[in-house]
């Protein structure tokens, strides 16, 4: 490819280090000052990113085995569900629970908490924040608070329960995909991948 | 500081794909994970506190690269796995096609980089380690870390056919 032997630049390094978020202080200035100047390193940079993002890609697979670390999610379905995950993990997360009764049921009600807390109201404040503080009211204030929002978590997550038995709904997982593609589609670098590419070989 | 047990269970995916995306082959992906399990369990003992991560990721570089060299001694040729986990997602059989073509494209390219470049390139991209994560687990300066990924990139970026 044009423009990647270029050599113009001895450090073209700066490019990748740019890409990861890894410049140190007075580097910034030098890649965007350097790029600004030099076409022969604009395509570099735009390669490099493609590179990083065709690596990025790749889909993370699943350990065949439990006792390797397969199978189940566990503790990142919650970022799963936050759209939190890398993007490659995600798709691993959403083949995984399509096949896997456990994680869907563990996902479900993962999901039913989080709403139940998301829908807790908002609390009014009563007292007027401007007046002079008196802490060991503010304390009790707070410790009050506190309590009726914990209330309300448990009142919440046992009505969630209670009511679980016979409101079963499906899990709809193109929704939650749907969610985090559209966290996803935010990140530039996976725009410079193209669609479809050509049978291998050809340019 | 993870109890061993856990390791698998927290680690063991980032392990097996770490070493999935290196050798290109599954068997070789699973024993490492089960060699570095191994690993941290004899260790531990040693194990000074500091970095679990930084200790993790160090013990998993040495143990791929001592069966790198094991078969270099008795080489066997295993020919990389075709990537078809994608194929259970995907809606159009098109849209499947491409991306397992893609990430076939992808992978046999970094089977073709340079072993020091891939593994920093995989340690940064599949594993997500800082350039201090990975200077640290590849015994390495962090300038080099800087230049071995970007020499890396560079040249899979060469070696793709996509259209720009």
């Amino acid at each position: 490819m044009a423009g990647l032997n270029a050599g113009c630049w001895d450090r073209e390094d700066l490019l990748s280090a740019y890409l990861d978020g890894e410049l140190r202080a007075g580097e910034l200035e030098e890649v965007v000052g350097h790029l600004d100047a030099c076409e022969n390193c604009l395509s570099t940079f735009h390669a490099m990113k493609e590179a990083r993002a065709a690596i990025r890609l790749l889909p993370l697979l699943d350990p065949p085995s439990p006792d390797l670390g397969g199978y189940h999610f566990g503790d990142r379905l919650s970022a799963y569900l936050d759209g939190e995950l890398a993007t490659t993990e995600t798709e691993a997360v959403t083949i995984h629970v399509s096949a896997c009764s456990e994680c869907r049921d563990e996902l479900q009600e993962l999901d039913a908490a989080r709403t139940a807390v998301r829908a807790l109201p908002r609390l009014e404040v009563t007292v007027d924040l401007n007046e002079q503080p008196d802490v060991g009211y503010r304390r009790s204030l707070r410790r009050t608070v506190l309590l009726v929002a914990a209330a309300a978590v448990a009142a919440a997550t046992l009505g969630f329960s209670m009511m679980q038995d016979d409101t079963v709904t499906p899990l709809d997982l193109d929704n939650l995909a749907t969610r985090h593609n559209a966290r996803v589609s935010v990140d530039p670098g996976f725009s410079v991948i193209p669609a479809s590419i050509s049978p291998s070989g050809a340019p | 500081m993870p109890a061993w047990e856990d390791v698998a269970r927290r680690y063991g995916r980032q392990i097996y794909n770490y070493a999935y995306r290196l050798t290109g082959n599954r068997d070789d992906a699973s024993d490492l994970v089960q060699e570095v399990l191994l690993r941290v369990r004899r260790g531990l003992a040693n194990y000074t506190p500091g970095s679990f991560e930084g200790w993790l990721w160090r013990i998993t570089r040495n143990a791929f690269l001592d069966d790198v060299r094991r078969r270099k001694r008795r080489p066997t040729t295993s020919l990389p796995d075709v990537d078809r986990t994608s194929l259970l997602t995907a809606p159009s059989p098109d849209e499947v096609l491409a991306q397992v073509r893609l990430s076939d494209d992808i992978q046999s390219a970094l089977l073709k980089l340079p072993v020091e470049f891939r593994e920093c390139v995989v340690m940064c991209d599949v594993v997500g380690l800082s350039y201090d994560e990975i200077a640290h687990a590849v015994d390495i300066p962090v300038g080099t870390v800087r230049s071995r990924i970007h020499r890396g990139r560079k040249l899979l970026r060469e070696m793709l056919t996509w259209p720009v």
